[in-house]
């Protein structure tokens, strides 16, 4: 196992290398640079300018460029951004606890959906129940989040009036008080339901072809010949095997929170980093735009490294290719 | 036993020498929800392409004087903060956003098969030196480089092509990984090494006799990717970073939510595209669940 796992995180130095020199490159493409963050905005005096420019390494040949900018970025150092005029990795440090939250909620949510879901489904297949689920299910992941989303918007906060629809937390709350937890819960429980809706489905189909395909199994018969109760049957011997292929779905809900945290962050303008992203992309603040895009690509790929080796721990098969 | 007899009973009721596609054709039509999402899908796509002949309005036009208005009178479903007629702009928006879809689609599929069917046919060094390619691609996050492509060639290109071209390139991994699944899986037959034994070229055998095979997959996988990319440009519209706002889409129309008090106040300024949005994505994923079973032998519908 320790040696499959070595494996996998050596196979992807090279991915990983080669999304640092697009998100590089990409970031050479943009129109302007990220000079006019570091230096003085009021000086502009043309031999200023330059001096700084070439202080700051902007005329240097590209591969050293490039390596300066890994150094950086490996030390934690992303610049400074054009628009707060204050280290990257600051903003980035203040919105990450709210994503955070924000998608650990949603992963909650999808597991307890997903779990009395999936277990009634495959405990009564090809029942009224079975298909309700079945068809809500569907519509889970046919609808857009971000419709979901507005919809939510509408109808919970504006004409019920049940929760907020922006920010993380009431302004004015003392940090750490129990009112100030309460209010963060508040603020995230209707992102996080649109957020966690998104990967329930996938979840709770699986968890219910997988019940209805264990309970036809022998191991199955023998425990019901011996007289155990059923519910004991479908809660313990079934389940316990069940959940085991599950958990390689976690890498990839990774992912699948990165690209909904933009939209729905957007949406509830809820601050996190999705939400920061978008703004240095609508105002050209070019280096925390890099930083964000460089970082969830870096998620990405962990997300998916942690997949690959959680189908390794499943499956003990896949290990030998 | 039962499947047996169930089996043989339904042999008896078809006609005897039916090609697969026939009896594809015939499971779909009997499928109820699949025909109604069709028609649906159908009268959409025609209405769209026929915009410019139901409506007469103005798209571009802004009429200070008409400004919100709520539906009912001159304007069907209202007019919207630039007084332009919602109606109107729902026809040409499904346009766009029907375009994007349709045309992602097709490249995408288009790429996805040729990457996948020479990685599975050649197997060995090209198998692996693509497949290390799709790998590299899916690790992208979808939306961050989508935004970020088009802030770049924003301006350098027309703006639908951009997004066209972006959408494309970042989303036929998964694709390319389905269809060289299938053509491994396809290429074990004896059918091929009889193919290449006689001296077929490798493009031969595989546009000749490996592709038609897989062709049901690749048909399912277009429709699940139609939907998806369609719910992608409405994303980004709605996000603001899709089509130009000059052009109307559908999820241009819905970014307008965004402004709390129109998501409030006057709901028949986004309502409308989310509602015809949330219909057109479920009746097309109706239609590839209809065709992933119509496709799949071992159901008996």
């Amino acid at each position: 196992m320790l040696k499959y796992t070595i494996r996998r995180i050596i196979g992807m130095i090279p991915m990983l290398l080669l999304i640092s020199i697009v998100v590089f490159l990409l970031a050479k493409a943009m129109p302007g640079d990220s000079l006019s963050g570091e230096i003085d905005p009021n000086n502009t005096n043309p031999e200023y300018i330059a001096e700084m420019r070439e202080k700051l390494g902007y005329n240097d040949p590209l591969p050293v460029q490039y390596f300066d900018w890994v150094k950086g970025f490996v030390q934690g150092d992303f610049g400074k951004s054009t628009r707060y005029k204050m280290p990257v990795s600051d903003l980035i440090m203040e919105r990450i606890p709210n994503t955070v939250f924000l998608g650990v909620s949603s992963l909650l949510i999808t597991y307890i959906l997903a779990f009395s879901m999936g277990i009634f489904a495959g405990r009564k297949p090809y029942t009224i129940g079975d298909h309700v689920i079945g068809g809500l299910n569907y519509l889970g992941l046919a609808i857009p989040s971000f419709i979901a989303g507005v919809f939510a918007i509408y109808i919970f906060s504006f004409n019920l009036g049940w929760t907020p629809y922006a920010g993380s937390v009431e302004v004015g709350l003392q940090e750490g008080t129990l009112d100030y937890w309460l209010s963060r819960i508040h603020h995230v429980i209707m992102p996080a339901i649109v957020l966690g809706a998104l990967a329930t489905a996938s979840y709770t189909q699986f968890l219910r072809n997988d019940i209805i395909e264990n309970s036809r199994k022998d191991f199955v018969r023998t425990a019901r010949a011996k007289g155990t109760a059923t519910s004991k049957i479908y809660n313990v011997h079934i389940l316990r095997n069940s959940i085991i292929p599950l958990i390689t779905f976690l890498g990839f809900d990774i992912a699948t929170i990165i690209s909904g945290a933009i939209i729905t962050e957007t949406i509830f303008t809820y601050p996190g980093i999705g939400q920061l992203f978008l703004n240095s992309v609508t105002t050209n603040d070019y280096p925390t735009m890099m930083a964000i895009t460089m970082l969830l690509s870096l998620l990405t790929l962990v997300g998916n490294l942690i997949a690959d080796i959680l189908y390794g721990v499943v499956d003990p098969r896949i290990r030998l290719d | 036993m039962v499947n047996v007899t169930a089996n043989e009973m339904n042999r008896q009721e078809k006609p005897i020498n039916m090609s697969p596609f026939a009896i594809a054709r015939r499971k779909f039509l009997r499928n109820k929800l699949a025909m109604v999402s069709s028609f649906f899908l159908l009268s959409v796509i025609i209405i769209s392409v026929l915009a410019p002949y139901i409506t007469t309005q103005d798209i571009t036009k802004v009429n200070i004087s008409q400004m919100s208005l709520e539906p009912g009178g001159e304007h069907v479903l209202g007019t919207d903060k630039s007084g332009r007629d919602v109606f109107t702009r729902l026809l040409y928006g499904g346009r766009i956003s029907l375009l994007v879809g349709v045309t992602c689609t097709f490249l995408v599929i288009l790429f996805g098969t040729i990457v996948g069917s020479i990685a599975g046919f050649y197997g060995g060094f090209v198998d692996g030196l693509l497949m290390r390619f799709t790998d590299f691609v899916l690790n992208f996050p979808f939306l961050v480089f989508v935004i970020v492509l088009n802030t770049i060639l924003f301006g350098i290109v027309n703006g639908l092509w951009v997004l066209i071209g972006v959408i494309s390139l970042l989303s036929w991994g998964g694709v390319a990984r389905i269809v060289r699944s299938k053509i491994l899986a396809e290429k074990e037959n004896e059918y091929i090494l009889a193919a290449i034994s006689i001296g077929c070229k490798p493009s031969k055998v595989i546009m000749k006799h490996l592709l038609p095979n897989v062709l049901s997959t690749i048909i399912v996988q277009a429709t699940v990717t139609f939907a998806t990319l369609i719910v992608a440009e409405s994303a980004l519209g709605f996000l603001g970073f899709g089509v130009p706002q000059s052009i109307p889409s559908w999820g241009n129309m819905l970014s307008a939510s965004q402004e709390a008090d129109v998501l409030r106040d006057k709901p028949w300024i986004w309502m409308p595209p989310a509602i015809i949005l949330t219909i057109t994505i479920l009746s097309i994923n109706f239609i590839g669940e209809g065709l992933k079973d119509a496709f799949n032998p071992k159901s008996n519908r």
